[in-house]
């Protein structure tokens, strides 16, 4: 069937008819212009006629008859030059516009007709009105729809230049107007007619042929629109189409067209195009008949694409207004139309899926925030809408991965973004609710992202309401949820976030210290039910900003004298929430929660001091003695709790004592002898610079008791480790606590005992096995006594000793 | 020019009135020589002078010399039986002898022309003036076409055209000429609707038909000669679309419309409008007696 179209011909076929076609048309062109050079018109329009005839052909691709288009009208502006010529020359243009007509095939004429009827114009300006009617008129002729759009195309760009482009004064004589040879209304019809039948051919396309063939048709139309849109460019270019007109004759047209063509394709594509090109002034002017119209698209149509265009565009240029100093017309209610106008659309298209709805959600807060950056309650709501329409949806725990969730979160960030300040959010009634419908990783992903936020502006949340209302939207992070995936998760995960989390508590900050009190309670009770997992993560932030406190009410206590009351309060607050992390059967963390806690109310000097620090203390032993089993453990407790109890200078000696007393005890019964070693020369400190009421605050200096600490160490060393390794590594140790307590001026240190010591080591060391571990002690100990002899000549307690 | 051998006969010259300036129309003749022939109206004197010319220092008798005018219609496949409708004759001179060269003036004063010349398929239609010098035995004569073109007169009454057809559930269609007489250079102008479109069209076409009619009752012979193919329609319309029609007629050759010439011949148009669609099958209707007629009419008009 050799009619039949070969659109789908191959691509090397294609080439071939092509390269047919343009071997032709260059020979015929070339004829042409030998006849016209001779000045035989006559013959010469034959030849074009006959190189015009390539363009009737159905063989060729939109893309090769493209080609083949530009190689033809290329040609057939020679004719035109020509032409123009002839006619200064005084040519009748009349003859010649009615002779292109006797040729018998209509594409070839009509191409003719165009070239012949723009000379025309060009030497008649007065004509152009019916000229151009004429022309737009005549090309009905070509139904088929890739020719009939080239060819109006050619009819387009032919006329770009001559389009009247006059205002058309009212009450006009007519021979006033037709000397002007028409308005810009004429040129406005001419358009329109144009664009309405191109549109028509184009959206033709998608009916004829096969349905399989159908997602190549679809390409090729996407590849022609562009010939269809240029008639939008047109009528955008005329300069004389003001406001009025637009309102009132050309948008209309436009949008009658698009509507009634009921082509998802070109509805979607005419609709960007009429926003793209036409000024904002316009869009501003003609939304509702914009949105209505979009309301009233094929339910394919990609709605929110076009809305989202708009509004982006419009809030785009609102802002750039109000840069350079411009006022909006606040009568022009712009997020309300909008508002209202997405509404109406999301209703009349049941079928539209909901993360288009939400999308267009999106970018109605985004021109809110950019048109109205004050007005808090517009973002309200939309997300108040949004909500409205989920429930009506009966969705619930949004995938965060899925389209929705995906807009979703976009529509939940955009004001944490745009107001950079979690705070505002408290204004946004329904912004909780909406929250709410995300699933567990969404809620969670979102309250990363509003912490990460808070810290990066470092927004402090200054209130209780203000604490509560932001743990609630991130409560995902802190409580378990009900649709948390049942699997622990990635350890190293879970301490990131929590980490986070317990990097934001330290923004709930008030400057007033009575509110910071009722701030750490909501905080603490939000985060208090954060199960055992959480808490170690999170309550220390609450015990850590709670000392603080305390210290800063010691810092006012001459501004409120019930300080000491409050800061009482304090300290029993982190008991209480120290005492949470132990019933989570943790050990470590809340032993050095209250040894800290401990250090801060001995730097307190409030009335029930003592008492609370040695309660401190004392959950701190029974914390050490009933959870702490690992013997390492063990060591690094002992040795803070020695150290903590050196710090302090609160106690009675009635509680000192046998606080140190079972410091030495516990240091003394620990299981290993290395270990015991160790931490009972820790304890010696204990002896030494540990204070007390008794003392004074001044150190206790209890020579005698370091002395037995220190030799105590010794023996354990000496006599029951069996590792010499170990061995000598204790003795370097004592060595160094020997020579720091003689340095101190402890009168029992004698010079003797060190030497014997030093001794030891030297005669020890060499019998050491060599590696690593030798090497490491041999330098502790030459650096020991490199230290001794440089300090020996300024250092008089060291004199005696022999190095 | 001489028969049976009795010397050689004057030379005649016949030389028209303003033959000059007159307008001429090329005619095609039988032979397919063109010639361009002086154009002549109804009722307009045809007059002109006749030279004859004699060799030198002889003389010539004759029985006499006349010039005609014949206006005659010849049907091909009868030729033996033309049709002279029209036969005016002059006296030049009466018997005797031509001595010398000679100049006659004639004239056919405001002569009736009824008919208007004519070449076609089966049928032809001439005026020419002949010139004869005749003797016992022998003619010499002269022969010289003349053009004629009648004069009409714009009708009065010239409706549009309209008319539906249709293929039942298939192709419905409305067209519209805007008159049904056109003159030789005349526009037609008119538009299709398309009611009804099932068929995959690829083209339409305007055909312009002459149907030339001789003879009469059992003896008719009916001519049809497709005088124009226009293409008015490139590819598929869909329901509702309406196209344009605009023919210029000067593009073609074309003569009035005849209408039952001395009982001898018609000649009528026809415009035929063809839709081919995919497959090449043309739609159109059959019969050339429905398709619409439409009257030529000279550009002349009386005044």
């Amino acid at each position: 069937m050799p009619t039949t179209p070969q659109l789908g011909s191959p691509p090397d076929e294609q080439d071939k008819l092509l390269d047919e076609a343009l071997g032709i048309v260059k020979m015929q062109a070339f004829q042409m212009k030998r006849c016209l050079d001779k000045g035989r018109l006559m013959d010469g329009l034959k030849h074009a006629s006959t190189l015009l005839g390539e363009l009737r052909t159905s063989m060729l691709s939109p893309k090769s008859y493209y080609e083949l288009y530009m190689a033809v009208t290329d040609e057939l502006r020679h004719l035109e030059i020509y032409l123009v010529d002839e006619f200064q020359k005084g040519r009748q243009v009349s003859d010649l516009y009615e002779m292109v007509q006797y040729a018998g095939s209509i594409v070839p004429r009509l191409y003719l007709l165009i070239t012949v009827g723009l000379v025309y114009i060009k030497t008649k300006p007065s004509l152009s009105r019916d000229v151009l009617k004429d022309m737009v008129e005549m090309c009905r002729g070509v139904q088929h729809p890739l020719r009939g759009l080239f060819l109006r195309n050619y009819l387009l760009q032919c006329t770009r230049n001559i389009l009247p482009d006059v205002a058309d004064t009212e009450g006009s004589l007519e021979s006033e107007e037709s000397s002007t040879g028409g308005t810009v209304q004429d040129s406005i019809d001419f358009v329109l007619m144009n664009f309405a039948e191109m549109n028509k051919l184009w959206v033709r396309m998608q009916h004829q042929g096969h349905s399989r063939d159908r997602e190549r048709r679809e390409k090729e139309r996407q590849d022609l629109r562009i010939l269809v849109g240029t008639n939008l460019v047109r009528l955008s270019q005329l300069e004389c189409i003001d406001l009025e007109k637009y309102i009132k004759t050309v948008l209309p047209s436009i949008l009658e067209q698009v509507v009634s063509c009921r082509d998802a394709i070109a509805q979607e594509y005419l609709m960007e195009c009429i926003i793209q090109v036409f000024p904002d002034e316009f869009h501003l002017s003609t939304l509702h008949s914009f949105l209505r119209a979009c309301a009233e698209l094929q339910p394919n149509v990609n709605v929110k694409n076009i809305i989202i265009a708009l509004i982006d565009r419009l809030a785009a240029f609102t802002q750039r207004t109000k840069d350079e100093g411009g006022i909006i017309s606040t009568d022009l209610q712009l997020f309300d139309i909008f508002s209202d106008q997405v509404a109406l659309i999301i209703m009349s298209k049941p079928d539209i899926p909901s993360e288009d709805i939400v999308a267009l959600q999106v970018s109605l807060i985004n021109l809110a925030n950019k048109c109205y950056p004050d007005k808090v309650h517009y973002v309200d709501k939309v997300l108040g809408k949004t909500t409205e329409i989920f429930n009506k949806f009966n969705l619930e725990r949004i995938g965060q991965i899925t389209p929705v969730g995906k807009e979703l979160m976009k529509l939940l960030k955009i004001p944490v973004d745009n107001y950079d300040n979690v705070l505002t959010l408290l204004k946004l009634e329904n912004y909780g609710n909406l929250l709410d419908f995300l699933d567990y990783d969404g809620r969670k992903a979102l309250a990363m992202y509003l912490i990460n936020n808070a810290l990066e502006n470092e927004t402090q949340i200054g209130n209780p309401e203000q604490v509560d209302f932001m743990l609630g939207l991130i409560s995902s992070l802190i409580q378990d949820q009900a649709d948390q995936p049942t699997e622990t998760p990635d350890p190293e995960d879970f301490a990131e976030e929590q980490s986070l989390l317990g990097r934001f508590l330290h923004l709930l900050v008030s400057e007033d210290p009575d509110e910071q009190y009722l701030i750490l309670n909501t905080a603490r009770r939000h985060l208090g039910a954060g199960g055992n997992r959480r808490i170690p993560f999170t309550l220390p932030p609450v015990v850590f900003a709670a000392y603080q406190l305390a210290f800063r009410y010691y810092s006012v206590k001459d501004q409120d004298d019930k300080w000491e009351k409050k800061c009482q309060k304090i300290f029993q607050f982190c008991h209480g929430t120290i005492s949470a992390l132990t019933k989570a059967e943790l050990a470590e963390l809340p032993l050095r929660l209250f040894l800290q806690g401990a250090l801060a109310i001995s730097r307190i000097p409030f009335e029930n001091q003592e008492t609370v620090a040695y309660e401190f203390m004392s959950q701190a032993f029974s914390l050490y003695e009933d959870e702490i089993s690992d013997s390492k453990a063990q060591l690094a407790a002992i040795t803070l709790i020695v150290a903590t109890l050196e710090q302090i200078g609160c106690f009675g000696e009635e509680n000192h004592d046998p606080l140190r007393t079972n410091c030495a005890l516990a240091a003394s019964k620990l299981l290993k002898k290395p270990d015991q070693s160790r931490a009972v020369g820790t304890c010696s400190h204990l002896f030494w610079s540990g204070k007390s009421v008794a003392s004074g605050g001044e150190q206790i200096k209890d020579e005698k008791r370091v002395l037995d600490c220190l030799k105590k160490g010794l023996k354990i060393a000496a006599n029951q480790c069996m590792d010499s390794m170990v061995q000598v590594q204790l003795f370097v140790e004592l060595l160094n606590h020997y020579l720091y307590f003689k340095k101190k001026g402890n009168q029992l240190i004698e010079a003797t005992l060190v030497n014997e010591l030093v001794e030891k080591i030297k005669e020890e060391l060499p019998n050491l096995e060599n590696n690593e571990e030798s090497q490491q002690i041999s330098k502790h100990f030459t650096n020991t006594i490199d230290h001794v002899k440089s300090v020996a000549s300024i250092e008089e307690h060291y004199k005696d000793i022999a190095v | 020019m001489s028969f049976f051998g009795f010397g050689a006969g004057p030379e005649i010259e016949l030389i028209l009135d303003g033959e000059d300036t007159r307008n001429k129309v090329e005619v095609k003749n039988e032979d397919g020589k063109i010639e361009a022939c002086p154009l002549y109206f109804d009722g307009e004197t045809i007059s002109g002078q006749v030279k004859t010319t004699l060799r030198k220092g002889s003389k010539y008798e004759h029985t006499g010399i006349k010039v005609e005018l014949v206006g005659v219609i010849e049907v091909y496949y009868d030729r033996g039986n033309p049709d002279n409708f029209l036969t005016l004759h002059k006296e030049l001179a009466r018997p005797g002898d031509l001595l010398q060269n000679q100049l006659f003036k004639f004239e056919f004063p405001n002569v009736e022309k009824p008919y208007e010349t004519y070449t076609g398929t089966n049928v032809k239609l001439r005026y020419f003036i002949r010139v004869s010098i005749s003797k016992r035995l022998s003619l010499i004569v002269k022969e010289k076409q003349i053009l004629v073109h009648t004069l009409a007169q714009y009708p009065d009454v010239n409706n549009s055209i309209k008319m539906e057809v249709g293929i039942e559930d298939c192709l419905h269609i409305e067209f519209e000429y805007n008159r049904s007489k056109y003159h030789l250079k005349d526009v037609i102008v008119g538009k299709i609707y398309f009611l009804l479109v099932r068929i995959k069209v690829k083209t339409m076409e305007l055909a312009i038909i002459k149907r030339e009619t001789t003879g009469t009752g059992p003896n008719t012979v009916n001519e049809n000669e497709t005088i124009a193919k226009f293409e008015i329609m490139d590819g598929a319309p869909v329901r509702g679309e309406s196209i344009p029609i605009r023919v210029f007629l000067a593009g073609y050759t074309l003569t009035p419309t005849f209408k039952d010439v001395n009982k001898k011949f018609s000649v009528r148009y026809y415009l035929n409008l063809v839709l081919v669609d995919e497959e090449e099958r043309r739609y159109f209707k059959q019969q050339v007696e429905q398709t619409l007629k439409i009257c030529l009419i000279n550009l002349y008009m009386c005044a």
